[in-house]
């Protein structure tokens, strides 16, 4: 890890271990979706098994929404945002940076919420359950890794969060989807989740190679 | 068997009707901004800076 | 010369949609088990085609517009300017077929909707384009066009994804595919004049709306560069 990646990091990580503002708004935000849904799509019934998996991929979605609006308003107070153009480290580690914090932030409240998941809906796993450790961190990187980009683009909108969602949510459609069948595939042991994996492994590469790429182009724009 | 004609007819009307309706409302919603782009031109060619 | 040129293609292009529909509803046989509702067909290809041309021009403008902006200013603003056309006249049409889809598929097959890979690959395309419109609406500032730029170009990357990821969706899941499958075609010669017809109709009807979009926003761009020009000289 080159030093400005870990700077950017550490920092990161830092602020947000002082004040806990995007862990905690993101723990109840998605423990509030994983009730309403339970109200919406009773768990007790005899689909409980199969819409598990769609309702902890959509919870896990509309929480990461509510740390990524946050994920660049930091680096604008204060102009830091344009300190950090103008300095020599490539903006690629900036937002790979950002990308690993913010993974870490999203993955520690699917750990948090994951328990309470499974009282919920009595779940129990009947295909591999170690796939899983697999599935929601590939799944999850989509959604930061795309998130972060689309959140850089924008910063300078009149509905920054609005916006962010509206151009995040179309283009996550394959990978929620893949999500979503993997992990269902892996609850209900119905189906062979492996391809599933591999498109969102898939995915996963061919994003963020393409952000690695165009972060520079998007943060510098002018 | 004869309303089932009829409701084909109407569903075939309707996909014609709001083909038209979209083509040409994306149509006119152009033409106002035409006119918009012009009426702006000849503001910035009556005042030279 | 060049007005005469253009009122001469419009007037051509309305004779052909008027001739496409006469071919449409007067000329082309009924279908066997569709019937009547077979001929949506007529307005409902042709404009899925056209709406994938168009969102192909639209990534075209988009990569141009990167790829010339630092060097060559005038080509980039001309390929920011078919960016924007091709998105916004490509939403249009894709509007037209996933409306006038269902209305097929309700009458021909019973259901409205289904999750095939044609079906969403097209919904998630509509979805993906509006929201580029959306980010060229409330993005604010000159660096619009190169944010709107990138944004087309990852859009168009998830496209191949989708329609991949929705087949293989389907393979576990059959369901009903809109318009009998990848390979029914349409056979009787008469038919296929109707659509033909329609065909060059409409993509005669969305080249004329898309040169005029275009001119729009090149009038537009040069408009704001002057107000730029004259806030810089005040």
């Amino acid at each position: 890890m080159t030093s400005a990646l870990w700077t950017h990091l550490v920092k990161d990580l830092r602020i947000e271990w002082r004040s806990l503002d995007a862990i905690i708004s993101m723990l109840f935000f998605s423990g509030l979706v994983v009730v309403l849904f339970s109200i919406a799509f009773d768990p007790r019934g005899a689909f409980s098994q199969q819409i598990a998996g769609g309702v902890l991929c959509v919870a896990t979605m509309f929480a990461s929404v509510s740390a990524l609006n946050q994920a660049w308003t930091r680096e604008i107070r204060h102009q830091v945002l344009d300190a950090q153009r103008m300095a020599p480290a490539p903006g690629a580690e900036l937002f790979l940076a950002k990308v690993l914090a913010n993974f870490l932030f999203v993955s520690i409240v699917q750990v948090i919420l994951a328990p309470f998941f499974f009282i919920f809906y009595n779940l129990h796993i009947l295909g591999q359950a170690w796939l899983l450790a697999l599935v929601l961190p590939l799944g999850t990187w989509a959604l930061v890794a795309n998130g972060i980009f689309f959140a850089a683009l924008s910063i300078r909108s009149r509905n920054r969060e609005l916006l962010l969602s509206l151009i995040l949510f179309p283009i996550f459609i394959p990978a929620l989807l893949a999500m979503v069948q993997a992990t269902t595939a892996i609850l209900t042991g119905e189906n062979d989740p492996t391809l599933w994996i591999k498109m969102l492994l898939g995915y996963d590469i061919v994003f963020t190679t393409a952000s690695w790429l165009l972060f520079d182009v998007v943060f510098h724009a002018e | 068997m004869d309303e089932r004609v009829l409701l084909d007819h109407q569903f075939t009307v309707a996909a014609y009707v709001v083909t038209w309706a979209v083509q040409l409302g994306y149509l006119a919603w152009l033409g106002l901004k035409w006119r918009a782009q012009k009426r702006n031109a000849a503001r910035a060619a009556r005042n030279p800076r | 010369m060049k007005k005469l040129a253009i009122g001469l293609y419009a007037a051509l292009t309305v004779a052909l949609m008027v001739w496409g529909f006469y071919q449409a509803i007067y000329v082309a046989p009924d279908e066997q088990t569709m019937h009547e509702v077979q001929r949506i067909f007529y307005y409902h290809v042709p404009s899925a085609m056209v709406a994938f041309l168009f969102f192909a021009i639209s990534l075209a403008g988009s990569i141009g517009y990167l790829a010339c902006r630092r060097n060559r200013a005038e080509w980039a603003q001309i390929s920011d300017a078919w960016a924007l056309a091709g998105a916004e006249v490509g939403v249009v049409f894709c509007t037209v077929v996933l409306i006038t889809g269902p209305l097929w598929g309700r009458r021909a097959w019973g259901i409205w909707w289904t999750w095939d890979a044609r079906l969403t690959t097209t919904l998630v395309l509509w979805l993906i384009y509006v929201s580029y419109l959306l980010l060229r609406r409330f993005a604010a500032g000159p660096q619009v066009q190169t944010l709107a730029a990138v944004l087309g170009i990852f859009g168009a990357l998830d496209v191949p994804i989708v329609y991949m990821s929705n087949r293989w969706w389907r393979t576990q899941h059959p369901a009903p595919v809109f318009g009998g499958g990848e390979d029914s075609g349409i056979k009787d010669p008469a038919m296929l004049h109707a659509f033909a017809w329609n065909v060059i109709a409409w993509l005669a009807w969305g080249i004329l709306i898309l040169a005029l979009r275009y001119r729009v926003e090149r009038q537009h761009q040069k408009f704001a560069a002057q107000e730029a020009q004259e806030a810089l000289d005040a």
